[in-house]
């Protein structure tokens, strides 16, 4: 008979393995921490106010440049605008992405900007409950400094000013800008092209209320957010290398399943579904997105983290109870709907509120679902119900792992009437077996950590003349470790083939007996339990 | 001598104080009182310089305000190379108050310009990895408000180089101004992670707006340390250096202002102290404050008209450049000092 890998492998063979593995998982940490940049930079973009002298909106579309040959008439405050009798409806805010002598590349992958405006409190003109601003946008692009703009996306977006005013409202403090919550405002998948140019305006119209209310702003400014082009490099070279290591890994474990006599179990087929979701992620398609202008890859990239972590939950979940040595027929993945279900239902809510957002902003990149009442509603009820299927599950989960843990030491219990031989080859089974689980809860237990580290620090600390870059070496880090985790994974429960060789040890031969077949525990009638299973399941009968 | 000495700085703001800052390139070396240092400076980073010119000038803006309702007001003069007149000739609180903001107006204007995109030189220097301008592609480029400080530190300290403690107090001051700038930076996050989660975050630091920057040296002034000048024989000759008067009080942190000359007390106009007097000064009869009547006159008492004021009323605002209202016509009573 034969069990997993992880069995039958010797504890110095193990030991080596856990090694090696740690010795990647500190390499991966150092990709990061050492080679790569930042993962992301922001950059401050303050509006340039330029003011739009055509009379009449009938002729083609002008675009307007904050800086540079062809720059705008631009007024340095609203008090110049108001000598010169400009009206609101005339000044477009300008902002050039990026700034003078620099540009874009494809391998920024994405470009977030965010909206900030700069309100100036007054005691007459105050910002009113629940305001909305209006802002017709446009964005635009060229790819040489001497070319035309070709407009990109147009927009009229609402959006809910949240501002407070901490000092009194008296009239000394008139001049004072008011606290606003920044703006979530623009979203593109791809930075395909070298420049880029946003014209804003703030339109005014009295009857229909629209920007009316909204306080006396002084300023709009900007934040871009793109990935930096070294971090992608590292990260496309991280997934170059680890693609093919999976791979192997995952035609070596089916292989080994398909050579066996007896069809593949349902924990053996959960760990190779792991592995293709693994994959899934890894594999390397956003090279394209240097080539192409595949703006849906940062909702792509979004839809196969959340299969793989649907994916390495519901393998939680099944690892748990195919271990539990009770009475119960399993190995069917109808067995834990109850357990899965939370798990589909609440990566269904998720997939559907990214949808919603990141779905939309394929069409219309100033689309937030945050920005409408109705939107932030649904939005909330998405995110609610997908966090009370976590909660669901994580208690499904802990009660199982609970429950496993006492059936060990219950079986435990009766080890010392063994003899000794016996009782430490089952005990070291059972280290084996928990240490898997440890693993499992370490590895989580990391990713918390360097979770909590990344938020709470800055970014990147130094060590003499070393900067480490903390946010990197998180995610190629945690990256690598579910990697290697996958790859442990397959590597130590693949079906040992110690089985083909010496039909080994007394053990086997006593469990053989009837008692235990009606155990029935994770690994099917036709091969046997593992040898940890059968072992628990022959000193429960003991 | 002593009057161009502390003035160039400032001059700045009043050359081009109603031209269009912006759109004019300014020409180096029509501008008065700068040291070659400062002179060379300009040459290099000739883009910001308008920006510089800007920054002085919020800051004088930002000392008017603060001292709206005090003896001194941060008067300035027009025709006057130095246009405080001489107050900063002497030590006193109000001198390290004018140049803390001043060279923090001057390190706010400076980052403000670079995210307008109006420099070039801004920001992105060639620190990081890579070849020059492959180096923004592979990892970003530096905040702008290092830039910002650095242009006030190079431009601002440049004639306070002497051993003198004047020069001292200055550089001392100016710090003060910048470090409270890099003190009232906020923290923004953005989280744009998986379905918009925090497992990817990216921060940014803001400027607050130089209002804040503004009381917080008001404070500073009120609680500026008063020093002593100590000189001590060094092998480049007498240098001066500045010591704590108070031995029982804190010594003055960087972020302190300090000073060494009392200061005239401004009651009456007296042209060598530069105090302009507050003869005709509007007060406030109600407080008891400083802009009170009482302490503002110095005690000469004030005068009292009743003045109607033809105001605007029932206005409708535009977030911008428009307002209609009707004209109300109300009764003040206007006191001014004797």
């Amino acid at each position: 008979m034969a069990g997993a890998i992880i069995e039958n492998m010797s504890t110095k063979k193990l030991v080596i393995l856990g090694v090696l593995l740690l010795l990647f998982q500190a390499f991966s940490f150092m990709v990061g921490g050492l080679i790569a940049p930042s993962p992301t930079t922001a950059i401050h973009y303050m509006a340039t106010k330029c003011v739009d002298n055509v009379k009449g909106h009938h002729q083609a579309k002008k675009w307007f440049v904050p800086w540079g040959p062809k720059k705008c008439d631009k007024i340095r405050d609203f008090e110049e605008a108001m000598a010169k009798r400009i009206e609101a409806n005339n000044i477009v805010f300008a902002v050039h992405i990026p700034m003078p002598d620099k540009e874009m590349s494809p391998w920024f992958q994405f470009m977030l900007v965010i909206l900030q405006f700069d309100i100036a409190f007054k005691m007459h003109n105050q910002i009113e409950d629940g305001a909305m601003v209006t802002v017709d946008v446009g964005l635009a692009y060229r790819d040489s400094t001497v070319s035309e703009w070709t407009e990109m996306a147009h927009s009229v977006e609402l959006r809910k000013l949240s501002c407070n005013f901490t000092t009194a409202k008296t009239i000394e403090n008139e001049g004072r800008h008011y606290e606003c919550d920044v703006l979530p405002f623009m979203e593109i998948g791809s930075v395909f092209h070298k420049y880029y140019l946003l014209n804003i305006r703030l339109p005014v119209n009295e009857r229909k209320k629209v920007n009316v209310g909204i306080g006396e702003i002084k300023d709009i400014r900007l934040v871009g957010i793109h990935q930096n082009g070294g971090f992608t490099k590292v990260w496309f070279a991280m997934k170059t290398f680890l693609t093919p290591s999976i791979l192997i890994i995952m035609i070596w474990y089916w292989r080994r399943i398909t050579m066996m006599s007896r069809p593949p179990v349902l924990l053996e087929k959960v760990i190779f579904a792991l592995g293709i979701s693994m994959t899934f992620i890894n594999i390397p398609v956003e090279w394209f997105s240097v080539g192409f202008e595949w703006t849906w890859m940062l909702l792509f990239s979004d839809i196969r983290q959340g299969i793989f972590y649907a994916m390495l939950l519901s393998f939680w979940i099944i690892f748990c109870g195919e271990h539990l040595m009770d009475q119960t027929e399993r190995n069917r993945f109808s067995m834990y709907w109850k357990q899965v279900g939370p798990i589909v239902f609440g990566s269904f809510c998720l997939f559907i509120f990214d949808m919603c957002e990141r779905g939309v902003q394929l069409t219309n990149p100033f689309f937030s679902i945050w920005a409408s009442d109705v939107g932030t509603e649904l939005a909330m009820a998405f995110i609610i119900v997908a966090g009370i299927c976590a909660c669901l599950y994580f208690l499904f989960l802990c009660f199982m792992v609970y429950q496993v843990f006492r059936n060990i030491s219950g079986k435990r219990s009766s080890l010392p009437a063994m003899t000794k031989a016996r009782r430490l080859h089952y005990e070291g089974l059972i280290f084996r077996f928990k240490f898997l689980m440890l693993v499992t809860l370490a590895c989580a237990a990391m990713t918390v950590i360097f979770f909590i580290i990344s938020q709470v620090n800055e970014g990147h600390w130094h060590w003499g003349d070393y900067t480490v870059q903390v946010n990197s070496a998180f995610f190629t880090g945690i990256y690598g470790m579910w990697n290697l985790y996958v790859f442990a994974l397959m590597f130590l429960y693949a079906p040992s083939h110690k089985r083909y060789g010496d039909e080994q040890s007394s053990g086997d031969q006593v469990g053989n007996s009837g008692e235990d077949i009606q155990l029935t525990t994770t690994i099917t009638h036709v091969d046997g339990p593992t040898e940890v299973y059968k072992m628990m399941g022959k000193e429960a009968q003991e | 001598m002593l009057t161009a000495r502390h003035a160039s700085l400032m001059s700045l703001a009043v050359g081009h104080q109603y031209s269009s800052l912006a759109s004019q390139p300014i020409l180096c070396s029509s501008i008065p009182g700068l040291v070659p240092k400062q002179l060379r400076f300009c040459r290099n980073y000739v883009e910001i310089m308008p920006s510089v010119a800007q920054g002085v000038k919020i800051g004088i803006q930002e000392c008017q305000h603060q001292f709206r309702g005090r003896r001194w007001n941060c008067t300035t003069v027009n025709d006057n190379l130095a246009i405080f007149g001489p107050v900063l000739d002497r030590a006193t609180r109000e001198s390290a108050f004018v140049h803390a903001i001043a060279s923090a107006g001057v390190a706010f204007a400076v980052t403000r310009a670079c995210a307008e995109g109006s420099a070039t030189i801004c920001g992105c220097d060639n620190r990081r990895k890579g070849p020059p301008g492959e180096g923004w592609k592979w990892g970003g480029c530096s905040e702008d408000v290092d830039f910002g400080n650095m242009v006030s530190r190079e431009f601002a300290d440049a004639r306070e180089n002497r051993p003198d403690a004047r020069s001292a107090m200055n550089r001392h001051n100016n710090e003060a101004g910048r470090t409270s700038i890099a003190d009232h930076m906020y923290l923004k996050c953005k989280c744009h992670g998986l379905s918009g989660s925090c497992e990817v975050k990216t921060c940014w630091w803001s400027q607050p707006d130089f209002r804040v920057i503004g009381d917080y040296m008001k404070d500073k002034y009120d609680s500026a340390s008063e020093m002593v000048v100590e000189k001590h024989r060094e092998s480049r000759g007498w240098v001066e250096t500045l010591r704590p008067r108070f031995t029982y009080f804190k010594p003055p942190t960087e972020t302190d202002l300090v000073y060494y000359e009392t200061s005239p007390n401004f009651c009456e106009p007296n042209p060598e102290t530069g105090s302009f007097g507050t003869r005709d000064r509007a007060c406030n009869l109600t407080s008891h404050g400083i802009d009170g009547c009482d302490l503002l006159c110095c005690g000469r008492g004030h005068n009292t008209r009743t003045e109607a004021r033809k105001e605007k009323c029932h206005c409708i605002f535009h977030w911008c450049c428009y307002v209609s209202c009707q004209e109300c016509t109300r009764i003040y009573d206007v006191h001014t000092c004797k």
